[in-house]
């Protein structure tokens, strides 16, 4: 149960965390 | 097989289920359906596809592409309320598997618009397949999260529907990778785009319908008692959903997200071009997009931040400092301006988005308190048409008042001014309806037995 739930969280944090990073990486250009 | 696997009986977590396992499967199919606010990155694109590199004779314009949104929030506003008893009924895992087929279903039918260049294929494809998909994804996990949180129903629901905002984070991206890799010659990548996304969305969203369970009848946290008596304007009675849209407390909520949201969405369609306008010059085009990204972090934060302090301080509260902050940030908008402040014009509309996104994962745990968990996913189903007016009701106020503005004379930089405090009226009267708020009188209470 514990390794799905890890699995779990792990598959929707990755693509957040992309998006998150994209967007942060995007929102840099505001302060240059 | 498929049937059974879908069907509510199935989904019954056994003794032990460990509930954190539903967050995901619900940010699986809000992430997926998020896409939506990232569409407008085809904009431009779809008005290429006979020319390429620019608009040839018989490419669409912009404003019949900008209909496919538009076709697809009012379809989501309206499937959610059609379908809400229905999602009910069905449970979380049949709901989360139609919802994938209808938005997975709607890119590849935009891909066949795409193909043959008709634009309403497109219309039926993504704005009332992909539309459906959206509504029914939405309201998907609500009361599911709701039951398998009594303690943190604003902390749940609000992980789920911050799935939503994050989803653009992740699609506006992902869509302009997408196209530059498919993008030839002959094509400039928004065909092979939908396809590709249609089977991701569709199998990402699988990952929900995997993991979806409800709770059985008498399951409740361990150590947990409901508390003896509960808050105030916290119900422990039940409102069918026939019945609560005939209470005025509904249509108080309805007016309190529509005036939340049609604050905000105004400002995020046209987010771009205002700081371009309003700080003439001194903000680039790039450094515009970099402030519409970070609005959109603060949109999808703020729906865990205040839809989490919201068990704490209670609903009620939680909309009255989105009302009063956000009158006091809205009408501080113009003198920043003429103060030339970018940070703090930054910071303000930060803060801002923030309670927007904020007013969207609130309002379940808002519903649950008011009608109790019943069938609290249909009403909020049926509350989401406030969304559709709002979607409409916001961008025409401040397209339409600054376009006004701008035939009178009036420089671009102070355009947005008279639109700011007319923000500050739409926030006043959210305010008014959320402090009339009182419990739902006992003659609308439901009877029967609340096991859905």
């Amino acid at each position: 149960m514990k390794g799905k739930l890890i699995v779990l969280w792990v598959l929707v944090g990755i693509p957040l965390l992309w998006g998150v990073m994209k967007t942060l990486e995007n929102a840099m250009k505001l302060f240059q | 097989m498929t049937s059974s696997f879908l069907d509510r009986e199935n989904t019954i977590a056994p003794p032990g289920f460990n509930r954190f396992m539903v967050p995901p499967a619900a940010l699986a199919v809000h992430l997926s359906i998020g896409q939506a606010y990232a569409f407008s990155t085809f904009n431009l694109p779809l008005t290429k596809l006979l020319g390429l590199s620019h608009s040839a004779p018989g490419d669409w314009d912009l404003k019949e592409v900008g209909w496919i949104f538009s076709i697809a929030i009012v379809i989501l506003g309206a499937s959610a309320a059609v379908f809400g008893r229905w999602v009910e009924r069905v449970g979380p895992r049949q709901s989360m598997f139609t919802a994938a087929l209808c938005f997975g279903g709607g890119f590849l039918v935009s891909a066949v618009g795409v193909h043959l260049h008709q634009l309403w294929i497109i219309y039926l494809g993504y704005g009332v397949l992909g539309g459906c998909g959206l509504g029914i994804g939405y309201i998907s996990p609500v009361s599911t999260l709701i039951k398998w949180f009594p303690d943190r129903p604003g902390m749940a629901t609000g992980m789920a529907i911050m799935g939503f905002g994050g989803g653009a984070l992740i699609a506006a991206p992902l869509s302009v990778m997408l196209m530059a890799h498919f993008k030839t010659e002959t094509s400039n990548g928004v065909l092979e785009t939908f396809v590709t996304m249609g089977v991701i969305y569709f199998m990402f969203m699988m990952i929900g319908v995997y993991a979806a369970r409800v709770p059985a009848a008498d399951w409740k946290p361990a150590g947990w008692t409901a508390p003896a008596k509960p808050k105030q304007l916290v119900t422990t009675a039940n409102v069918a959903v026939d019945m609560a849209w005939r209470t005025p407390q509904f249509w108080l909520l309805w007016v309190v997200l529509c005036m939340n949201v049609s604050a905000g969405i105004g400002v995020i369609g046209q987010a771009s071009p205002m700081i371009q306008e309003i700080f003439g010059g001194r903000v680039t085009p790039a450094a515009a997009a970099g402030f519409v990204g970070l609005i959109s972090l603060f949109n999808m934060v703020g729906r865990f931040f205040w839809a989490s302090t919201s068990d704490y301080i209670g609903r009620r509260n939680t909309y009255m400092i989105f009302f009063l902050l956000g009158i006091v940030l809205y009408s501080s908008v113009p003198s920043l301006g003429h103060m030339s402040s970018t940070a703090l014009f930054v910071a303000a509309f930060c803060i801002i988005l923030s309670m927007y996104g904020g007013g969207f994962a609130t309002i379940p745990a808002y519903l649950r308190d008011m009608f109790g968990t019943y069938q609290v996913g249909a009403i909020h189903g049926r509350l989401l048409t406030a969304w559709s007016v709002a979607g409409v009701l916001g961008p025409v106020l401040v397209n339409y008042i600054r376009q006004y503005q701008i035939d009178n004379g009036i420089p671009k930089a102070q355009a947005y001014s008279v639109t700011m405090y007319i923000m500050c009226g739409l926030l006043l009267i959210g305010f008014l309806c959320n402090f009339a708020m009182h419990a739902v009188n006992e003659k609308y209470y439901y009877r029967g037995s609340a096991q859905a």
